[in-house]
């Protein structure tokens, strides 16, 4: 077991390990490509369908049980059948990781909007503020913690499930979990996983700053209450 | 069909079951005062194990009937595990008999072994095999890898063999799993042995829909298959010919506890190997596995068609 760390901290900090077109370098900006483009395109399908549906309240019903349909489909199930209709290239990996992130935003968005108090909302109706007012000055700004924890929870899954593109013989972190696995190596599979929750949790302490910018001049909810 | 599956199991922890609290069956049997001749004796009944993949559990069945026609008892214990637990449960006796394949099989006792020719490793296993197991004769029937081009892929480059990869150097693309990558039965052999190279090396499935798929739509030119996948047949896939012997021959043999290895055991295996060819175990594994056909029928049905049992 000591060994085994020993020799996970090695590979970890390996210069030549790092450098080249197999090295971790390459292969972590790899992931972040996949992970970030995934999380934006989910984000400009989901964000726009979950405000829908919070401020007309339409249309909640279908909308959630989609994503809970979508929630459940198994990810190695679609990238396989995406591969097999479309053939070798980046369109199976987008696919399942856009598929697993919309329903995370799309449900938190709506979930986010549902919770704005609708005495606030008849408040700002009275005051005369306009449809598009009312969304983007009043429910928007008091949904957006909901809606950035959804950003966030979508942000990890992609970052987990990215390991996928290696499947189909892709680049990213997941090169060294399939790789090391078919090598009987376990050091380059730990060293892998490793990576892979160490860049979950740096993207998500990221968005959480972000966050915590864009709320800096409002007042904590506990004074707030 | 997914041979490889018995390589596995080393990352999935060291754990080996016995198999002892699920014994059931066979104890009841009585010896019938026969047998003896040939080293052990089968009287009181086999245990057949198998490992968990389609094929070796229809190779499991397949065992069965034969020694059914045989007039020797048996009992079939499907889908135990990997090799890391069959061969443990057949060396313990928790199982008596156990269909295997000849390269990978030397290479669990012996991963230096060099031999690649069916005789050749059947010599081998003789050597490698522990006190109290043997090789007995093996099949005709094969479950190697093999690399395989389209027909169209085939007459574009001239490809028949291995050799003729050559003078396409840098210009195809190469799909399989993984571990092809770094290993002698893939790209580090064909390198070596063959002086071939590729353009590209695709990490995708071992004979999976993945690098059917990709052969099939022309996103790889040549793939790594089993020989005993029926989907090469049905595409009507080119087999690339190994002239050098690059790849280990992967024969079903049966390994026996010497204990049961009688006379009649050996005869009626050694029949049903005769049998066997890799075509009617291609054609078998589609009846399981696309036609969803049960093992055990599948396999009564074979055996009685070929006269192993009586109908």
């Amino acid at each position: 077991m000591i060994e085994l760390l020993q020799n996970l901290g090695r590979w970890l900090t390996s210069g030549a390990q790092w450098s080249g077109p197999d090295g971790i370098a390459t292969r972590l900006l790899e992931h972040l490509q996949y992970s970030l483009l995934a999380t934006l395109v989910a984000a400009f399908i989901a964000l726009p369908v979950g405000l829908l549906i919070g401020h007309t309240g339409r249309g909640a019903f279908l909308a959630i049980n989609l994503s809970g349909f979508g929630r459940a489909l198994p990810t190695v199930g679609l990238v396989t059948l995406v591969f097999l209709a479309s053939g070798l290239s980046m369109w199976p990996v987008y696919v399942s990781l856009v598929a697993l992130a919309v329903p995370v935003i799309v449900t938190n968005t709506y979930a986010g909007m549902a919770a704005v108090d609708p005495e606030v909302r008849d408040a700002a109706r009275g005051q005369g503020m306009r449809r598009h007012q009312v969304l983007l000055q009043v429910e928007i700004p008091l949904a957006l913690p909901l809606i950035m924890t959804g950003l966030r929870l979508a942000c990890t899954q992609v970052v987990a499930t990215a390991t996928i593109a290696a499947y189909v013989s892709f680049g990213g972190l997941g090169r060294y979990v399939f790789d090391g696995l078919a090598q009987r190596d376990l050091v380059q599979v730990l060293g892998g996983a490793v990576l892979v929750a160490i860049l979950a949790i740096a993207l998500d302490l990221a968005l959480a700053s972000v966050q915590r910018l864009l709320f800096r001049h409002r007042p904590r909810p506990s004074r707030a209450a | 069909m997914n041979r490889r599956k018995l390589l596995g199991g080393l990352l999935a922890g060291a754990s080996v079951p016995t198999l002892a609290a699920c014994s059931g069956g066979v104890t009841s049997l009585k010896g019938d005062g026969s047998g003896g001749e040939g080293g052990g004796s089968s009287a009181g009944g086999l245990v057949i194990g198998t490992a968990n993949f389609t094929e070796n559990q229809l190779l499991g069945y397949l065992y069965a009937e034969a020694l059914r026609g045989a007039g020797v008892k048996t009992s079939v214990r499907p889908n135990l595990g990997s090799r890391e637990i069959v061969i443990p449960a057949l060396r313990q006796g928790d199982i008596d008999l156990l269909p295997e394949y000849q390269g990978n099989l030397l290479l669990h006792f012996d991963d230096k072994a060099p031999q690649t020719q069916a005789g050749d490793l059947q010599n081998a296993l003789t050597v490698a095999l522990p006190t109290g197991l043997e090789a007995l004769s093996y099949a005709a029937a094969e479950d190697k890898d093999v690399f395989c081009v389209t027909r169209e892929t085939a007459d574009k480059y001239g490809l028949r063999s291995f050799t003729d990869l050559k003078k396409q150097n840098g210009k195809l693309v190469f799909g399989g799993p993984a571990e092809d990558k770094n290993r002698v039965v893939g790209l580090v052999g064909l390198k070596n042995r063959y002086g071939v190279t590729f353009k590209e090396f695709k990490a995708l499935d071992a004979s999976g829909p993945l690098v059917k798929g990709a052969l099939k739509k022309g996103d790889v030119d040549v793939a790594n298959l089993f020989s005993t996948d029926p989907d090469i047949e049905a595409n009507g896939w080119v087999i690339l010919a190994d002239p050098k012997a690059l790849i280990p021959a992967q024969h079903i043999v049966p390994v026996i506890r010497s204990a049961k290895a009688d006379t009649k055991v050996r005869k009626a295996l050694a029949k049903l190997g005769v049998a066997l060819t890799t075509h009617e175990l291609a054609r078998l594994n589609k009846l399981v596995d696309k036609d969803k056909k049960d093992p055990d029928e599948v396999a009564a049905n074979w055996a009685a068609d070929h006269g192993l049992t009586k109908k």
